[in-house]
Order: structure tokens, then C-alpha cells, then sequence
């Protein structure tokens, strides 16, 4: 079955027409009992040059180790046991660690979320952004520095000479945000992954730094995976969206279909969820869900929670299959089109 | 002071030239009122100024107290990195051991393994009888400390002499304290190593030594403390190495004083280690003041 979501896959996208192509990749989380659980299981995913692809899912979805497996940092004690990320050519998870870490924040940057806690507290934000060009391209230091400053112009930071020499501490949430997004663009990587990049802040400042955001990126071409459990944020800023589940892609269609069309339940369930529309939330919400009684294995791993769920969803996984042009989803029983 | 057959009226006379005719308090205030004129009073067994006496003994605590925390320093900070790096290397586990065994290691008893090895059986350290050989004749004291006074006065021989008998208390010293301070660096370092920042700088592609060289800045903080409380603990807490090596410093001094009722020497040494701490924890604020931006604010 998952040869078959490839093989689509790999027909629709060829390597010329893909910035980042994820396939069958599995990470795996040690357990004490021995059977190791299963993060992200034989994952598909490819993202278009200059496409921002959304990808939504509940917390422990498994999307913050989908983001950083993909620079091959699984969160520890996190280890990817199978599966390849094609990004130019190679292989990223084949290739050595030095050769990663040419690539790491040069070619594929993150924008992470509580950046506060992220940057170095001892170094001025200027000097944080300016080690960056320095080590990726090989700056001296004053041109780093230049560049720096002309980040901080970019993501509009106010009085950016002075905030040159400010830490971390100094800065407003909002303002940290900005310094890791000018951190992630100062070497204006060809894939940008923020991983909840806005989820600490006022939803003022919330849109003021996705719009920076998708501006810079789009200014450099670069494409973006950006992961949100903000079905509304999804709404406004990408190009295509997937939902994420136990760790495998339950939908994943262009953005007028997925908000318009779903086929998927749990997608129905999230917008539902996001929706002021209490008759849709209950139609679509399992009170009494049991977790765990089906086998992610073998079975539909949303089963358990599914109000469509038939005696076939728990004994066979049910493929991501091409409903309507572009519109994936992972269903035995997808929901009627409107 | 005066021998079992002292006659009543020697007693009597005695008491009140010594002051303890007056009530606890008034002797308080007089101690205080004459350590206003720096005067310490006076040691009835060296029967010289505890002031003088201190000013002599001081500085040999603290060279020795300075360079044991040196070798400890050299030999915990790399040690500890080094274990921090590789959590189940050979290093690591060498430094596990070690730590373990440092802090179980009372340092008098090093001391006379020492003494007994490289003393007795290799004959490589002279005895273990004060700072300098007898046969030696020690240059004027300058400051006290005999390395520096010796290069002073330009005489070699002397120099030779008092860093040999250096050797084997300071490595007791540094051997036996090292522990602590490994620790503090290892356990630092791991969180630190562990953290969001150094996380995120590795995600951002920097490399290693980079990402280690800005952990140890923010790891710097607690290893420094660690090693100023040793300093101020030191002045005291080397007393037993002092005794094993017939060192004649300033603990030495004071120990001395406790075991015969001596008490002007006892109280004069506790306020030469109150200042002195006191120094050691500015010269701390001021380090962290330099190594942390959010200190300053």
C-alpha cells in the first residue's frame, strides 16, 4: 500500500519538481517494555519548490520529530530506522555528520518556537546571527556583521543598530521571534521548516510574523514546511496542507480543497474542533474514545476515535489515496464531497 | 601560664593584667575597641602580637591553599569537559571513578601515602618538615611567600628548595579537591550540552567546538563559584595537610591556639579568613559580571 502512495507520488512529482521529498521514513522512541513506539511511521511527503506546505496535527502527533528528523536531529532518545530524505540530490539521512552540518541552517534552516529559551543568553543577537554567516558563508567579520544588521532591517525590527548589541533577555517575545527567523534567512536557504514558530505570541503579533515570514521566504524562493496546530493559521498562509496523526499523513490536499472539500474524518473533526459550530464539533467528536485498541500496524490508526470506523478500518490499513486532483486522504469511508 | 605552684596573689595579678576580671561583655568591647587600633592582641604561647604572628603564617597558607586549587582547577575542569563530552567514553568513566574516590579520599591520609611513596621509598620529595630545608637559609620576607621571595633575592637554590617541598602538599591538595570541581564541570556541562541553545545551534549547523565553546560560557558561572568556596574553605580546611607537612601556617597556627585555650590567635585567624573570603567573593561578582550581560542589567 505504501508502494502504491509512492509510486503516485514519484509519477506526479519527479525529482526536478521537488524541493524536499521525504519517503518511508520511520522514527522510532525506545520504550522500557522493549517494543519500541512508533513516532512517525513510513512517512511520504514531498514539498514543491517555493510551496509552503502546512502541516497540522494535535500535540504528539509526531511533527516536531518529522522536523527534525529531517535535518537528522530526532529528538533524543529518538532514532529514524528506516526511510530517506531527498534534498539536491542526496540523501540526508546517508549523509555524514559534517556534511549535515554544512547543510544545517545554510540550505535547510528551522524556525523555532519559545525562541527565547532557544538563542545563547550570553550573545548579543547581532553576534548570534553574525556566527551564522561566518560559518556558512565564510564571512569575515565585519561583513557578518553587515549582514546581520541587514536582517534585523528585514525582519523590521525597530532601531535594529541598537538591537544589534542586545541579549536575549532584552528582547520581547515577538522580537526573539524576529531574530530567529533573520537567523533562519540570513543564508537564504532553499527549505525553511518553523515548527510552531508563532504559537507564543499575541495573535496580532501572530500575524505580523507570518506575513514577514512568508514574504522573506517568497523574496528568496525558498519552500516552507510549516508546522501549526492552528487549523485557522493553516487557512491563511499555505499553498497545500496535511494533517499529521500517530504519525502518518491522514490527508493532504491543496488549501481550497482541504478547507472546503475534506474527506477525511479526523480532518472534519479538527476543523470542526476549530469551528464555532457546536452541532458540528458533536457529530464529529467520539465521546468515549478508546486509545490503543487498534494496532497502528495494521489497522487505520484513527479508528479508535473515528465515528465512521467500520470493522474493516482496524483490521486494514487503509492507503492515502488520490480522491480528486492533488487530494490525498487516508480512508476506507472518506466523507462525500459537499 | 604560671605553673601549678603559683601563689594566689601571682594568680590575682595575673587575671587582671589579662583582663578577665571584667564581665564577658566589657572583654567583648575591649577586644573590639582595640581591634578598631589594629591590635589583635596578644598570643600568650608565641607571646608576640597575634597580628605579627598572622602576617608571617598567612602567606604561607596561602600559597600553598592557592596553588593546591591551581593543580585541582587543571586537573577537574579538563577532566570534567572531557567526561561531558563523550557521557560513556574512557575518560568519562576514568573521571567517574575518580570524582567518587577524590571525595571519599581524606587528604591527610594522601598525604602520608605521598609522603610514604615519594619520601621515604623513591626518595624523590625532601622531607616533610616546613617550606624550605633547615640547611637552607630563607631570604628576607618580602611578601611572605617564599617562591616569590626567594626570586626575589635571586637565589636559586633557595627557590629550588621551597617548590620542592611545595610538590607534595599541593598535589594532596589538588588531588583530593579536583572532585568537586570535575563534577560541578561534567554535571554542568551535560545540561548545558543538553540545552535549547546548544540544541538550536546544531540545528543551525554550527560546528562542534563552536557549540562547546558557547556551552562552557554558560557553564562557567557554577565552576567558578564551586572553586571560590573551596578558596575561602581552604585557608582552614588545608589545617590537616599543614600539620602532616609541618607546614607552619596560619591554620596550623590557629589549631594550635584552639587546643591550649589561646584564644586571641583563634579569633584573629577567623577574621583573616572572613576578609580574605570576603575578597575571594568579589573578585566572584565581578567575574560573573563579566562572563553574564543579564547580571548587568
Amino acid at each position: 500500500m505504501l508502494a502504491f502512495t509512492r509510486t503516485i507520488e514519484a509519477e506526479r512529482q519527479s525529482p526536478a519538481t521537488t524541493a524536499l521529498a521525504i519517503e518511508g521514513l520511520r522514527v522510532e522512541f525506545p520504550t522500557v517494555a522493549g517494543e519500541p513506539k512508533v513516532a512517525i511511521r513510513d512517512l511520504d511527503l514531498a514539498i514543491r519548490p517555493g510551496e509552503i506546505l502546512g502541516l497540522v496535527g494535535e500535540s504528539g502527533a509526531g511533527k516536531t520529530t518529522l522536523a527534525r528528523s529531517i535535518l537528522n536531529l530526532p529528538p533524543s532518545p529518538g532514532r529514524i530506522s528506516a526511510g530517506t530524505v531527498r534534498f539536491g540530490g542526496v540523501d540526508l539521512l546517508r549523509l555524514s555528520e559534517r556534511e549535515l552540518q554544512r547543510r544545517r541552517g545554510r540550505d535547510i534552516s528551522m524556525v523555532v518556537p519559545n525562541p527565547r529559551g532557544e538563542l545563547n543568553p550570553l550573545l548579543t543577537v547581532g553576534e548570534q546571527i553574525a556566527n551564522i554567516a561566518r560559518v556558512h558563508l565564510g564571512k569575515d567579520r565585519k561583513a557578518a556583521r553587515a549582514m546581520a544588521l541587514d536582517m534585523l532591517r528585514a525582519v523590521q525590527i525597530s532601531d535594529p543598530e541598537r538591537r544589534m548589541n542586545a541579549y536575549p533577555h532584552e528582547l520581547s517575545g515577538g522580537m526573539a521571534q524576529r531574530v530567529v527567523i533573520a537567523i533562519a534567512l540570513v543564508c537564504s536557504p532553499r527549505f525553511i521548516i518553523s515548527d510552531d514558530a508563532t504559537s507564543g505570541l499575541d495573535v496580532t503579533v501572530q500575524a505580523q510574523i507570518l506575513d514577514l515570514l512568508r514574504h522573506l521566504a517568497q523574496e528568496r524562493d525558498s519552500a516552507m514546511l510549516f508546522i501549526t496546530r492552528d487549523v485557522g493559521i493553516a487557512a491563511h498562509f499555505c499553498d497545500r496542507v496535511a494533517v499529521i496523526y500517530g504519525g502518518e499523513i491522514m490527508e493532504i490536499a491543496p488549501r481550497e480543497g482541504f478547507f472546503l472539500a475534506p474527506r477525511h474524518p479526523y480532518t472534519v473533526m479538527l476543523l470542526a474542533a476549530f469551528s464555532h459550530n457546536p452541532r458540528l464539533r458533536r457529530a464529529w467528536t467520539l465521546p468515549d474514545a478508546r486509545a490503543g485498541a487498534v494496532d497502528p500496524a495494521v489497522g487505520c490508526a484513527y479508528a479508535d476515535r473515528c465515528p465512521r470506523a467500520e470493522a474493516i478500518c482496524r483490521r486494514v490499513k487503509p492507503p492515502l489515496g488520490e480522491l480528486a486532483a492533488g487530494h490525498f486522504a487516508r480512508c476506507h469511508f472518506p466523507v462525500e464531497r459537499p | 601560664m604560671l605553673g601549678p605552684t603559683a601563689t594566689p596573689e601571682a594568680i590575682a595579678s595575673l587575671r587582671t593584667n589579662l583582663g578577665l576580671d571584667h564581665s564577658l561583655p566589657v572583654q567583648f568591647w575591649i577586644y573590639l575597641r582595640n581591634l578598631a587600633h589594629g591590635d589583635l592582641g596578644t598570643s600568650w604561647q608565641t607571646t608576640r602580637p597575634v597580628l605579627e604572628d598572622l602576617i608571617q603564617r598567612f602567606p604561607a597558607t596561602l600559597e600553598l591553599v592557592t596553588l593546591g586549587l591551581l593543580v585541582a582547577v587543571l586537573i577537574g575542569v579538563p577532566l570534567g569537559l572531557a567526561s561531558a563530552f563523550k557521557e560513556k567514553g574512557i575518560v568519562a568513566r576514568i573521571a567517574n571513578f575518580y570524582g567518587l574516590g577524590a571525595g571519599a579520599l581524606p587528604d591527610f591520609w594522601l598525604a602520608l601515602v605521598l609522603i610514604f611513596v615519594f619520601y621515604t621509598l623513591l626518595q624523590w620529595a625532601p622531607a616533610p618538615l616546613g617550606r624550605i630545608d633547615l640547611a637552607v637559609i630563607p631570604p628576607p620576607p618580602v611578601t611572605g611567600v617564599l617562591t616569590i621571595d626567594t626570586l626575589l633575592a635571586g637565589d636559586w637554590n633557595a627557590f629550588r628548595s621551597a617548590v620542592a617541598h611545595l610538590v607534595l602538599p599541593v598535589f594532596t591538595l589538588g588531588l583530593v579537591n579536583a572532585g568537586a570541581i570535575l563534577k560541578m564541570t561534567q554535571s554542568t556541562m551535560e545540561k548545558m550540552l543538553q540545552s535549547e541553545f546548544s540544541r538550536y545551534e546544531v540545528l543551525c549547523g554550527m560546528p562542534h567546538n563552536l557549540v562547546v565553546r558557547h556551552a562552557l560560557r554558560n557553564a562557567l558561572p557554577p565552576i567558578v563559584t564551586i572553586i571560590s568556596v573551596l578558596y575561602g574553605f581552604l585557608i582552614g580546611g588545608a589545617v590537616l595537610v599543614e600539620m602532616v607537612f609541618s607546614w607552619g601556617g596560619a591554620g596550623q597556627y590557629a589549631v594550635q591556639g584552639v587546643l591550649n585555650s589561646d584564644f586571641y590567635p583563634v579569633l584573629g585567624f577567623v577574621l583573616f579568613s572572613a576578609i580574605f573570603s570576603l575578597f575571594v567573593y568579589l573578585a566572584v561578582d565581578l567575574i560573573y559580571f563579566a562572563i553574564d550581560p543579564r547580571i548587568s542589567h
